[in-house]
This record gives C-alpha cells, structure tokens and sequence, in this order.
C-alpha cells in the first residue's frame, strides 16, 4: 500500500502524530542533517558569514574526516575513551547491581538507605566533581592525607597519567552507580516472587536462583541500563573537564572532551560537526551491535 | 494551567517590548552595556553608572553582569544575529577576534591623542588591530614577582634581580625537610611565559605570523623552568596541575613558599593570609632578568562599542566616562585594580599604594601577548605539553616543537 493511501485511511492517526513529527523533524532531523553537511565544509567563525560579513565557506569533502582520523591523537584518545567507558560502566553495574540486591530484601530502615544512596546522583555534577579535585590534591587531599598518615608516600593522583585516568574514573563510578542502582532495583521488584517460591519448592539454593531466576528476568533491564550508561559514559564531558581538564597532556581526555578544545574554543563548525558524525556513528554502530547479541532474552518470558 | 497563562502573559510581554526597540531611536538614548566585573567590582562600577546618568540625564544605562566564562561566546552569539549590546567589557584577547569578525565599532577618530598618550602603551596595544583602534583599555594586569619579605630579611637575600639570583636566593630559603621552598611554578603555560622572553624566546610575531615558541631561546626557558626543580631544587618536586594555582596560594599564605609570581587579581586573597595580616609584609617587584632582558606577559580588559550601537558618541560618552583618571583610580583603591592611564597612578591611594606601584614597576618591562584573532587560545595547546615536559614525557624541545604545530593549525584559517 502506498503511503499516501495508508496516509487517507488512518487520517486521525497521522493527524494526531503531525505535531510530534513536527517537532522531531525541526529539532532533531534538521539539525542532525544540517549538522552532517556541515562537516564536509570548512566553516568557522570567519566564513560563516553574519549580518555584516557574508559567508564564504566551502565544501572540502572528506577533508575533515581524514584530517581527524589520520592524527594519532585521535586514536590514542579513542582507546582512552573505551577504557573510560568500559570500566566505569563495569563498576556502576556490579555496584549498582550489589546495592539493588541489598535493597530488594526486607532489612531495616531499607527508605533511609535507599535514600542515601540516591545522593551522589542528586548532588549537582560540578560541586561533586570540584570536592574530588580537591579529595586528590596532592598535598591538601584527603588520600594523601590518609596515606601520609599511614606512613604511605603521596600519590600525584592528579598528574600522573594512569593515577589521573583512576582519579576521573573514581569519581564517575560515584556519582554514577546510584541510577544503575535505581534501575536495577526496578527490575528486580518486577520479578515475581511466586517464581522463587516455586523454585524453592523444586530445591534450588540461592546461588541458583540468582543464576537461573534473577539474571535472565533482569536482562531486559539490564541491557537498556548498561547501553544507556554506555552512551552517557561515553559522551560524559563535566567529570572530567572539572577534575582534570583532560591532563595531563590529554591523557584524560575523552573524544568529548578532545572535540571540545579541537573544535568549540574557536567555532570551527566543520571540525566540530565531524567530530560529532564519528562520534554518532561509533555509539550507533555499537548500539546495533549489542542490542542484537543481547537480544535473545526477550523470548524467556 | 494558571502556569501556562501567565507563561502566555509574559511572553506577550516580551514581544511587545521587543517591538517597541525600534521606535526608541529618537528618544532619550539606551546603551546596553554587558560586564564581566566581580561582586565586589560591580559595586563600584554601578555606583560610576549611577553618577553618569545623573550628569546625562538623556542617556540611560542598562548594564548587565554576564559571567565571564560565557562572555566571549555569549556576546558573539548576539553580535552574529546583529543584536550585540552597546559597550562590553571585552578581555584583551578577545578584541582583535571581535574585530577580526566585524563585530565592533573602531574608535580612531573619537580617543583624543591626549587619551591615547595617557593610557600605559602596553594596555593600548591590545586594542590596536590592523591599523585601527578598536577599544580602550579598563584595567591592566601582568604576572609579577611577589615575595614575603619577613622570610627574605630572616634569610638575609635581597628579591632577585636576575634569573641567576633567583636560584640563589631560592636556594636560600628552601628547606625540603620542612616543605619550604624558595619558589614555586605552575604546570600552566601562562606562567612559563616570563621565562620565555627573559631568555629571548618568543610566542608568535603578529607581523608576519612567525611562530617563536621552539626558538633557541624558548627551549633555554623550558630547560632553565624544569632544572629549577630537578637541578636546583628550589620548587617543590610534586605537582598537581589541576590544583596548583590554589596550592601555590596557600602555600605563600602560609610562609611554605617565600616567592612566586602572581597578578593583582590575587592581591584580596593573599593579603588574607596569615603571613600577611600586615600587608607591608607583601612584596611586589619585578620578575628577574634573564639573558634578554624582562619578561612578564600584560592582560587585562578593554571597552569596546559593537558594530550594532545606534549611538557611538554616547556610548563613547560612556566608557570615557567610566575610564576617567579619577575613576579608576576609585577601582584601584577598592578593588585592587590596575589602572590604565599614566595619570590615575599619580592620584592619592594609588600614589601611596605600595602593591599597585610594584606591579606599574613591572608593567613598565612587560611584554604584549599576539595581538591576533587567535591570541586567546595559544595556552590551550601550549598547557598540555608543558606539562609533559615537566612529567618527563617529552624533552623541553619535543614539547615546544609540539606547541608550534599545534599552533600553525591554530592559524591556518
């Protein structure tokens, strides 16, 4: 059937959906599409032309894109961007997880903890992220505080290259467990209790009944949670640009935080616009991917 | 739903007034006027705005606090639309880009020579952009040498007069055992700049666009700035470069480090510290010579006149106003700002204010960063390889070779 027939026979549907395709196509389509030409163009602040100067940029093709993926820094970025995002989302899951499972049994005063745990989260990202700067100042902090107190040597946590990369990924993995934590929490109180009182019946110990009852009826939730960690993690700019700034030299950085000083401190739109396309393309990719590989759980309810 | 009507109300408020802009040309004239001055600086601006509209009673002044970190973008984003306000307070670096993009208004013809003879040239100079002049400058600053003199009197050394002595006298006043060290540097570019010049390095010559930062004379710097920890150990042998300019602070607060370099901008929050609860104890002199002379980079903030102001001579009016030798001299007094005219520095508590004439002492030898479009983001990339020069990752000319690349890329437009 063709659309314009299908569009006549559901009149209503359509009608009712025209105000949300609007929406979508002016503040989502068109600049998603406006933003992938731009990054075949060379524009910046100085060709894009205003009210006093006209525009003169111009299309340079795949300049941008060859430009951006034949610099070392790109590669040695994106490989600390995976083990960013890899490890953070590791610990918020078996974290969060930990905690969900604590929470999910009757134990006392469950609301206030629960409540407590939420906090992290609900702090605003920039005091929390400046308190752990100062946490790891190398001479005021309260680990090389501690450490000197127990006789330790300081650490540079902030300056040296694997101890900051542990800095900035301690202080996402607290502010981020709390939501995993939420979530899983979520999905556990979903899952019906009479399964565990069958099991129970047909002899299963606890272990088995986490392995065969509470990770394959988690899964669902579990993989919306990881991917969407996956995709905020991967694209988490304030943590580090308020821990680190990205040092020393880049070694922090993240492709978010790299494309923020390669491309926003000047208005360079066509580089900018190019490091959003990769980065689009590499989070779609990946999200294609794994939700396929994870799929089969749907079909054990 | 009460929310949603009032939302309605008040946008058709909005609109309403937004139409009614155009047909004010011929009334009393409105400047719109966007700052970027502290809580403590607003206080006295707003007070010099008040006094202005009471003398002009035809002008009026919105003025505006916009924070300074989203200055710079903020008011490209309205100036881009056409829409930018009358007189901002522009910082240095930002001028020649404004200017570069068509966004501002040039003042040649309305600073009288006199003005122009009166303001500090370095200062000036910030505002000078192919040929024309496009602002005059508020407030002034640069990087000085700043010592606690009880610890340098007790030491028996006199300040340093060149780099030499600046190991010796640091060596002096440096005991590891305690945490005392003579000096202390940061893991920040702006900060290496001294070095740079007092050595016969460069930045980037703004005629030809020639980039200086891996001459000879640079690497000497870089060298002579990491041998003052590993050879000389006279600054402290950790660093932690997200946190060192506080750490810096603190420890000159304290009495750990007898010297460091600074800027008026830090003068409140040092005179706080226990060391100097008498602010005699405060030295600020000149940062030691090197090889090729004085080095200490000026900063500091102009005002400009957008491209999109309706009424130039006012707004002029204005900002000459406001730079008046008396005024800022007031500033000077209360908010430990520089002032910009030769004169104000003659006027009773400026005169008589030993902070403010030590940094004057050194802005007479200081250097002008690029006047150039670009001029902002030379530290961007220049930080990071400092700093892997200072973690051994590179040596001193990888890492500045590695600055000039970054910044032909930053100059190709």
């Amino acid at each position: 059937m063709s659309l314009w027939k299908n569009i006549r026979r559901h009149r209503l549907a359509y009608l009712l959906i025209l105000p949300t395709a609007v929406v979508m196509a002016t503040i989502v389509f068109y600049p998603l599409i406006r933003g992938v030409l731009i990054s075949f163009t060379n524009m910046n602040q100085y060709n894009m032309g205003s009210r006093f100067v006209p525009a003169s940029y111009r299309f340079v093709g795949l300049n941008n894109y060859l430009r951006v993926l034949a610099s070392r820094e790109f590669w040695d970025i994106f490989i600390q961007t995976i083990i960013w995002t890899v490890t953070n989302v590791f610990f918020h899951f078996t974290i969060g997880l930990g905690l969900a499972l604590l929470l999910n049994r009757r134990l006392k005063g469950r609301a206030v903890y629960r409540t407590l745990l939420l906090v992290p989260w609900a702090v605003p990202t920039y005091i929390s992220a400046f308190s752990w700067r100062w946490l790891f100042n190398s001479k005021y902090g309260f680990f090389n505080l501690a450490l000197k107190a127990l006789g330790a040597d300081p650490i540079p946590w902030l300056s040296h290259e694997i101890w900051a990369m542990v800095a900035v990924i301690a202080t996402n993995v607290w502010l981020g467990f709390p939501f995993m934590m939420v979530v899983l929490l979520g999905g556990l109180q979903s899952i019906p209790k009479e399964m565990y009182e069958a099991s129970e019946v047909d002899g299963c110990g606890p272990l088995r009944q986490f392995r065969s009852i509470t990770l394959p009826l988690l899964k669902p939730v579990a993989l919306t949670a990881t991917l969407l960690g996956i995709i905020w993690t991967f694209n988490m700019f304030n943590v580090i640009y308020l821990v680190t700034e990205g040092g020393p030299h880049h070694q922090t950085d993240i492709l978010a935080t790299f494309a923020f000083i390669e491309a926003f401190h000047q208005w360079r739109f066509g580089i900018a616009t190019t490091y959003a396309v990769i980065i689009l393309s590499i989070l779609l990719s990946f999200s294609f991917f794994y939700i396929r590989a994870l799929r089969g759980s749907e079909e054990i309810y | 739903m009460k929310q949603i009507i009032l939302l309605a109300f008040a946008l058709a408020l909005l609109l309403t007034s937004c139409g009614g802009k155009e047909e004010k040309a011929e009334g009393p004239t409105v400047l719109k006027f966007w700052h970027t001055m502290n809580q403590e600086e607003t206080i006295t601006l707003d007070g010099l705005v008040e006094t202005f509209m009471a003398e002009h009673p035809e002008i009026t002044i919105d003025a505006q606090v916009v924070p300074f970190s989203d200055a710079q973008n903020k008011f490209k984003t309205v100036a881009q639309a056409g829409d930018a306000p009358d007189v901002f307070r522009a910082e240095i670096a930002w001028t020649p880009e404004f200017a570069e993009l068509g966004f501002l208004t040039p003042l040649d013809t309305l600073v009288s020579p006199e003005d122009q003879r009166d303001y500090l040239p370095g200062a000036l100079r910030y505002n000078q952009y192919k040929g024309r002049l496009w602002g005059v400058p508020q407030v002034t600053d640069c990087l000085a040498l700043l010592y606690n003199k009880r610890l340098l009197q007790k030491a028996g050394v006199e300040p340093p007069a060149t780099m030499n002595d600046l190991v010796l006298t640091a060596k002096k006043l440096t005991n590891p055992g305690q945490g005392r060290y003579g000096f202390f540097w940061r893991g920040d570019s702006y900060w290496l700049t001294p070095f740079i010049w007092a050595f016969g390095g460069g930045l980037i010559d703004e005629a030809d666009g020639e980039i200086h930062i891996n001459d000879p004379g640079s690497v000497q710097a870089l060298e002579f700035y990491i041998a003052l920890r590993d050879e000389y150990g006279v600054v402290p042998p950790e660093v932690d470069f997200a946190n060192d300019y506080e750490n810096m602070l603190v420890g000159f607060k304290t009495g750990k480090y007898a010297m460091i370099f600074n800027g008026p901008w830090a003068t409140a929050d040092i005179l706080a510290g226990e060391q100097f609860a008498d602010p005699g104890n405060l030295g600020v002199t000149r940062i030691p010579q090197g090889p090729a002379g004085y080095g200490s980079p000026v900063g500091g903030h102009n005002y400009v006149i957008s491209s999109s102001c309706r009424n130039v001579p006012a707004a002029y009016q204005f900002i000459n106003y406001l730079n008046r030798a008396e005024h800022q001299a007031e500033l000077a007094r209360r908010n430990n700002l520089l002032p910009t005219r030769k004169s104000a520095y003659e006027l009773d508590g400026v005169a008589d204010n030993a902070i403010i004439q030590g940094y004057r002492h050194q802005l007479e030898v200081a250097n002008n960063r690029p006047v150039i479009p670009e001029g902002g983001l030379i530290f961007v990339d220049f930080t990071p390889n400092l700093q892997a020069a200072l973690n051994g990752k590179m040596t001193a000319q990888e890492a500045l070779d590695a600055t000039a690349k970054a910044w032909e890329q930053l100059l190709e437009r």
